[in-house]
């Protein structure tokens, strides 16, 4: 269970990556799949929450002990604090960002679709230094 | 933006963000509350936040400004502040 979890919990991280990359490709030329793209990519933000929210809560605390008991503890405290936190505001700038692609605003959600990438990519790189931080 | 102010719902759920984590990391029987009443924290930050989205997003549907800002710029300054403010918080609560 726990590996199709953190399957699904990384594929829809790369989603949020991905597909606001293709978004910003096609942003100007506004192709009739651009909303149905942007809705996906919404809904797969807001699904996220479900597999990240069960490898936290189940799964997360033995790494948790790890980590603080070894030498690089400031990986739970400070980047795994951060990352979880971070990651609930992420449903919402997607949400923010196909709103607006839905609302004719398209140009004016680029930054949104922007800040979803470099969020959602640091997000992604914080999990890997906290699972570095378990083998210190 | 009729109907749903996205903008100003996303502001609002970015400030509450914040101040959930400072207060039940600060205040540690709001933070056992939290998980008594959502069987864990985080997900009651998770309720809490995501509701004020679409509850805030609802009843300031008409607002175009708040505190002389527009909602465009509220909901952007207010979402990263709310990442920065967040980061920030933990780097001191551990250095200190």
């Amino acid at each position: 269970m726990r590996d199709s979890l953190l399957f699904a919990h990384i594929i829809a991280g790369l989603a949020l990556v991905s597909f606001p990359i293709i978004i910003l490709l096609y942003l100007k030329k506004k192709p009739k799949w651009l909303k149905a793209l942007s809705f996906v990519t919404a809904a797969a933000s807001w699904l996220l929450l479900l597999p990240s929210g069960k490898l936290y809560i189940t799964f997360y605390p033995a790494t948790k002990t790890l980590v603080k008991a070894g030498s690089w503890p400031w990986t739970h405290s400070i980047i795994m604090e951060t990352k979880e936190h971070w990651g609930l505001l992420l449903p919402v700038i997607a949400t923010v960002a196909a709103g607006l692609v839905f609302a004719g605003k398209a140009k004016e959600s680029k930054k949104w679709w922007i800040l979803l990438i470099i969020l959602s990519a640091l997000i992604g790189v914080m999990g890997r230094i906290v699972k570095i931080g378990a083998l210190k | 933006m009729a109907k749903f102010n996205f903008y100003l719902g996303a502001a609002a759920s970015a400030w509450l963000l914040a101040i959930l984590v400072i207060v039940s990391e600060l205040i540690s029987p709001f933070k056992t509350f939290l998980a008594n009443v959502f069987t864990h924290h985080w997900i009651g930050k998770a309720v809490i936040v995501h509701l004020a989205f679409v509850v805030f997003g609802f009843l300031l549907q008409n607002k175009k400004s708040i505190l002389n800002f527009s909602d465009e710029k509220a909901a952007w300054y207010s979402t990263i502040a709310s990442l920065i403010a967040i980061f920030l918080f933990f780097v001191i609560e551990f250095v200190k």
